[in-house]
């Protein structure tokens, strides 16, 4: 365990190398990133000045959502998106049998050794839009409103992670993963909005089956002390639960996955 | 002496959704519980001493990789006993993985845009190999695979022969116990084909390194492996010294007698006619200890001889001949 602990660094170094050595091309990517969802925040913004607010968020209180929202994702989806989507491929080319051939955890090596930072451009992005919103929106915080908003990211991050981890594991047995990917990403297109906008069972499948609803949403809302839909007083201690449970639920999935990988031919 | 490598009974079962064609047939197959099975491994046994070099052969699908992917701790076999260094391998894949190395011949597991150098050192961590120990391992390899002049270059400027031999520079650099290679010949030309058995057999006999490798390429046996094991269709068909093989078989050299004209019905008793086509009569000579001269001597002069020619079996036709007389062989393996 420690051994593993200490490879981490070393995992992150070669895919940082890897990356430097396309270094102009990772900085434009940085830069078009942010730009994209500058425009798209910019959108949004656009219509909530007409109307003033949107399900009861004035434009401050989006931002918070919004900015939690790219910030959770970006934290779990440098530690998983590219990498677990691309298990597919890694299966299908033999290159995951290369994985299982070392004295190493796969997850661990996966993850890390891809530590994606092309994402350091949504990241920045969302950091300045959270401080900025932080700012304007008229919440007297606690300490403890604080520490609640830190683990709660820290959880939504975490259930990206896992949901990540879980979608591509999928691709272990049935070496297709791409249209689960692609589900994921419409109801996190969703996330960004909240909650209450939506009709009750879209509503209801955000915080069950699809609990994307965790990402951004409940734990801004609870933060800043707004009404949550069906969690009502449960929307706290349930978003920082929820990061920690998925871990564990994609942890032995993970594990069942690989018990039944069955590999390609050849 | 204890095996090193112990397979029992070892099966391997593949279940794949039996798909039907055109649209129905595929949204009827996304809820059919209708399965087809591939036998890709079918009760394989053997037993393999440390220091060995053996050679797993046979032809397309017959079962060789995923027989290397089961000592290797990648797939979970579905019957039978495997102990690879006393061990399950899927079950201890990590323990497993760090007293052994693998070269896959088609898949690299160097790092595409890094120099070489660093997938080394990166490995040097992932095994935890003491520095000095490393230093020597890589100063070793460098030598003896000629590795000095492209250790520094990214792997995407590697030739095919020249990755090769990293990759399986890369493979010993933490001292395994066995190096498991699947098909590490494969597009190689003739010159690298030549480095990379020259150097497989040197480090089986001087460092002791148990070898098991598969391969298409029948010269690869015969340069690194005194002991062969042969499969198909997922069964194994012979395990043996490779020359047994051959002896068994005899060795089935054809020779073709051309003459200035048709000298008429030849009967030798060093060779047999397979075909008689006038001025140009082609024998097969079945006794190993024949030579052409023996031959030669028999036919005699006068007939008008033009030209000789002796084609030896390549080894793909040793093989050959054992498919076509596979019934009465198989029993003959131990
Ligand atoms: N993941 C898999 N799913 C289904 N069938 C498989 C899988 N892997 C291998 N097979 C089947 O198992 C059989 C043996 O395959 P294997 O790759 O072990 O053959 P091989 O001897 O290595 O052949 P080759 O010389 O072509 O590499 C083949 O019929 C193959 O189609
Ligand atoms: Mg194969």
């Amino acid at each position: 365990m420690l051994r593993s602990l200490a490879l981490i660094p070393h995992l992150v170094g070669i895919y940082v190398r890897t990356r430097m050595e396309y270094r102009g091309a990772m900085l434009l990517a940085w830069l078009s990133q942010a730009f994209s969802y500058a425009a798209m925040y910019a959108a949004i913004a656009i219509i909530i000045f007409r109307f003033e607010t949107l399900g009861g968020w004035a434009w401050p209180e989006m931002a918070l959502l919004l900015a939690f929202h790219l910030l959770a994702y970006s934290l779990g989806a440098a530690l998983s998106f590219v990498q677990f989507r691309d298990i597919e491929e890694k299966v299908r080319l033999g290159t995951f049998d290369a994985i299982l051939v070392k004295p190493v955890g796969p997850w661990l090596f996966i993850a890390f050794s891809g530590l994606n930072i092309g994402y350091g451009g949504h990241i920045i992005l969302a950091l300045g839009l959270m401080i900025w919103s932080l700012t304007q929106v008229s919440a007297d915080w606690t300490m403890l409103t604080a520490l609640y908003f830190l683990a709660a990211l820290i959880s939504a991050a975490m259930l990206t992670a896992a949901l990540m981890t879980m979608i591509g594991a999928t691709a272990l047995v049935w070496v297709r993963s791409r249209h689960l990917f692609s589900i994921f990403f419409g109801f996190w297109e969703l996330a960004r909005y909240p909650l209450n906008i939506f009709p009750l069972p879209l509503q209801v499948l955000m915080i069950t089956f699809a609990p994307l609803g965790f990402l951004a949403f409940i734990p801004t809302a609870v933060a800043l002390g707004k009404p949550v839909p069906l969690l009502g007083d449960w929307a706290g201690p349930a978003s920082l639960a929820i990061g920690p449970l998925f871990v564990l639920i994609a942890m032995a999935h993970w594990r069942h996955c690989l018990r039944n990988y069955q590999g390609a031919g050849g | 002496m204890l095996p090193i490598i112990s397979a029992d009974g070892v099966g391997k079962t593949f279940r794949q959704l039996k798909r039907q064609s055109g649209f129905s047939g595929a949204v009827r197959s996304l809820f059919s519980r209708d399965y087809s099975e591939i036998r890709a491994v079918d009760g394989v046994s053997f037993a393999i001493g440390a220091g060995e070099a053996v050679g797993y052969l046979g032809p397309n699908g017959a079962g060789k990789s995923t027989m290397i992917k089961m000592m290797t701790g990648i797939l979970t076999p579905s019957a039978g006993a495997l102990s690879v260094l006393g061990r399950e391998p899927h079950t201890h894949r990590m323990t497993n993985a760090a007293e052994i190395g693998v070269v896959f011949g088609q898949r690299s597991q160097l790092w595409w845009d890094l120099p070489v150098r660093d997938s080394y050192d990166l490995n040097r961590h992932i095994y935890d190999i003491p520095e000095a120990r490393f230093a020597d391992n890589l100063a070793y390899l460098t030598a003896m695979l000629d590795m000095a002049s492209f250790l520094d270059r990214p792997v995407r400027q590697l030739s095919l022969g020249q990755r090769m031999r990293a990759e399986i520079a890369m493979a010993l650099l933490h001292d395994p116990k066995i190096l498991f290679l699947d098909e590490p010949t494969i597009g190689l030309d003739v010159v690298a084909k030549d480095a990379v058995r020259k150097f497989l057999a040197e480090i089986n006999r001087e460092r002791g390194t148990t070898i098991i490798l598969t391969t298409h390429d029948l010269v690869d046996i015969e340069e690194i492996c005194p002991r062969l094991i042969m499969v198909d269709e997922g069964k194994l068909l012979f395990d043996g010294e490779l020359k047994r093989l051959r002896a068994s078989l005899g060795s089935r050299r054809r020779l073709t007698l051309e003459f200035a004209t048709d000298p008429g019905p030849l009967v030798l008793t060093t060779a047999t006619l397979s075909a008689d086509e006038g001025a140009a009569k082609h024998f097969v000579l079945e006794d190993e200890t024949v030579s052409l001269i023996d031959v030669l001597n028999e036919v005699g002069r006068g007939h008008g001889l033009k030209d000789v020619k002796l084609d030896e079996p390549d080894i793909e036709e040793v093989i050959r001949t054992f498919y076509q007389n596979k019934p009465s062989l198989a029993g003959a393996a131990p």
